[in-house]
């Protein structure tokens, strides 16, 4: 077998799996979107009248707003502390090597076990944080923003540690003699950090945003498990019309939306940030 | 002027002094550092401190948010073995080995093509992989869940192993790729010489210079089937033959005990505690995985 040929055979099996199991199952769910159902019956063609309900629904446009909350809150503060975490780390000699073992204690645990830390930790009772705080009877999980609150610490506390890895990396990357020229030149701890660390991490920091991004996107477990799905995340919402209530319609017409939005706003990250990830079209050709 | 010099040290010139001496003590610095350090381990450790503890706690005990208070007991363990858990944990455990199986095979061949072979496209390919991994696992529920109903496919394994395949490829895909561009093209060329065809150099030469490479993929892809919720949850949580882990902790509460949190966070640390041996005992490959395609040197 030639080069060539191997190269496509080589190629096939990934195509086909991902065609198949991720690309067909959504144009499946965008042709279907355009009828009307019987229970899991399709009945009358439509047309985009599902899309109209969903674009004109109030519901759909809160679990926009909150997913899009969600991502922006608590990227921002997982980076601060990641940030943080990654120059402890970095400027430490002894000690090192643990801790960036126990960092990746949060990341390995499943989400669903950090959910239900984190519920049981804000539950009224016995009311762990609240007593521990000395905070009163606040029920945390009850009501819209101190439920949405809760829910950022959980997923601030599973994935700060997580950047604060990735950062590191970059940390790594970086020779200590540029720090020794700046040193001498007299800069600061402060310019250096902003003249010599931000620009030579830039690489670190946008692979660890764009990844976060995208995954804060698709919350679900958090939202599901510590709220019991009141949280309604874009996930949320699609999950629970064809699960917990099924209405298909809505559940394909959902899909949709958010694939197009998610993959919207991954392909505009991407797009913005990309060669650094993916370096320079002549050097992956 | 020279009286003024020595009358005494102006008060104001010492201090910066002194702060940059102190700054600079090691001793200071070494203090600082480990407060630092300390202030990471805090955040990473205590909440599974209190789960650990909680999981040991008995029904009076659980009433008072004191988590050193007592009696403790380990009857929430003996719950949790008696509904059934290890066998959660082996569909868990089962379930992932499969997916890491499939996935890493597929993305291994197509990782190698896209780094090594002369295939058309090739950027296209590998920036079409990167938007690939931010696919919404959210939107195949429903097509799936309509698909797989229709064909009596739901709550079984396969329901949850086909769609894991196809959402870890991408990333599988990418970091294999990031790995074998680093190997020497030298080796393949001397099998190459030495008269091997191109697919007995990926076997021979090729997959054992990956190995570092695969493992950090394959673990990767291993923690994400272990941890996967939505999917599982959505397409096969009706059956308690093939629930996974995630799902039964996830629904521990709603079975109906009268202090869930005793079952649920024992539940918890039955399925953490081995999860953090491998992540210490793999963390080397782990952090490479991770940092692989993020990273470039």
């Amino acid at each position: 077998m030639s080069e060539r040929a191997l190269g496509r055979a080589f190629l096939t099996p990934a195509f086909v799996v991902m065609g198949l199991l991720a690309l067909f199952p959504i144009v499946y769910a965008a042709y279907e979107s355009l009828f009307d159902f019987d229970f899991f019956t399709r009945t009358d063609f439509v047309g985009l009248a599902n899309y109209v309900d969903q674009l004109t629904s109030p519901r759909f446009w809160s679990a926009v707003f909150v997913t899009i909350a969600f991502t922006v809150v608590s990227v921002t503060l997982e980076f601060i502390v990641g940030m943080i975490f990654a120059l402890i780390m970095n400027a430490a000699f002894k000690g090192r090597n643990v801790t960036r073992a126990v960092i990746l204690l949060p990341w390995v645990v499943p989400t669903v076990i950090a959910g239900q830390m984190w519920r049981y930790l804000f539950e009224q009772r016995p009311g762990y944080i609240n007593e521990w705080l000395g905070l009163g009877a606040i029920d945390w999980l009850g009501s819209g923003a101190s439920m949405f609150w809760a829910v950022v610490i959980a997923d601030w506390w599973k994935t700060a540690p997580f950047v604060g890895l990735l950062l590191l990396a970059g940390l790594q990357t970086i020779p200590n003699e540029v720090y020794e020229a700046a040193r001498v030149d007299g800069a600061t701890w402060t310019q250096r950090f902003r003249n010599v660390t931000l620009p030579l991490l830039t690489p670190s920091i946008v692979v660890a945003l764009l990844f976060r991004s995208v995954d804060a996107l698709r919350i679900f477990d958090l939202a599901d498990i510590m709220t019991n799905a009141r949280l309604e995340t874009l996930s949320v919402l699609a999950q629970r019309s064809i699960v917990r209530a099924p209405q298909p319609d809505i559940a394909n017409t959902l899909a949709v939306l958010t694939f197009v939005m998610i993959m919207g706003i991954g392909l505009i990250f991407i797009a913005m940030m990309g060669r650094d990830v993916v370096g320079e079209p002549e050097e992956g050709s | 002027m020279a009286a003024t010099a020595d009358t005494g040290p102006a008060p104001p010139q010492a201090a910066p002094q002194k702060a940059g001496g102190l700054r600079n003590d090691p001793r200071v610095q070494m203090g600082g550092q480990l407060l630092g350090l300390a202030v990471v381990f805090a955040w990473c450790i205590f909440p599974f401190l209190w789960m650990v503890l909680v999981s040991f706690q008995g029904t009076v005990a659980l009433r008072d948010a004191n988590i050193f208070g007592g009696p403790f007991t380990t009857g929430n363990y003996t719950r949790v073995f008696e509904e059934g858990f290890m066998w959660n944990l082996g569909n868990s455990i089962f379930v992932a080995l499969s997916t890491t199986v499939i996935s890493i095979l597929v993305a291994s061949l197509a990782a190698y093509a896209i780094a090594r072979l002369p295939i058309a496209y090739k950027f296209t390919i590998l920036a079409g992989t990167l938007v690939a991994t931010v696919f919404p696992p959210v939107s195949l529920v429903p097509p799936l869940f309509v698909a797989f109903n229709a064909l009596g496919q739901l709550n079984t394994y396969q329901a949850m192993i086909i769609p894991y395949v196809a959402l870890t490829l991408p990333l599988s895909i990418f970091i294999l790729t990031t790995f074998f561009a680093t190997i020497p093209k030298e080796m393949e060329e001397a099998a190459k010489v030495d008269g091997a065809t191109p697919f007995q150099t990926f076997v021979r030469v090729v997959v054992p210079l990956a190995a570092p490479g695969v493992f950090a993929a394959a673990i990767l892809v291993f923690v994400y089937a272990v941890n996967e919720y939505l999917i599982a949850f959505s397409l096969a949580s009706g059956d308690p033959n093939v629930m996974t882990v995630t799902v039964a902790i996830a629904t521990l509460d709603r079975v109906g005990f009268e202090e869930p949190i005793g079952t649920i966070t024992a539940a918890s640390t039955i399925v953490s505690i081995p999860l953090i041996i491998f992540a210490l005992a793999a963390q080397r490959w782990i952090v490479s995985g991770l940092t692989a395609g993020g990273v470039k040197g």
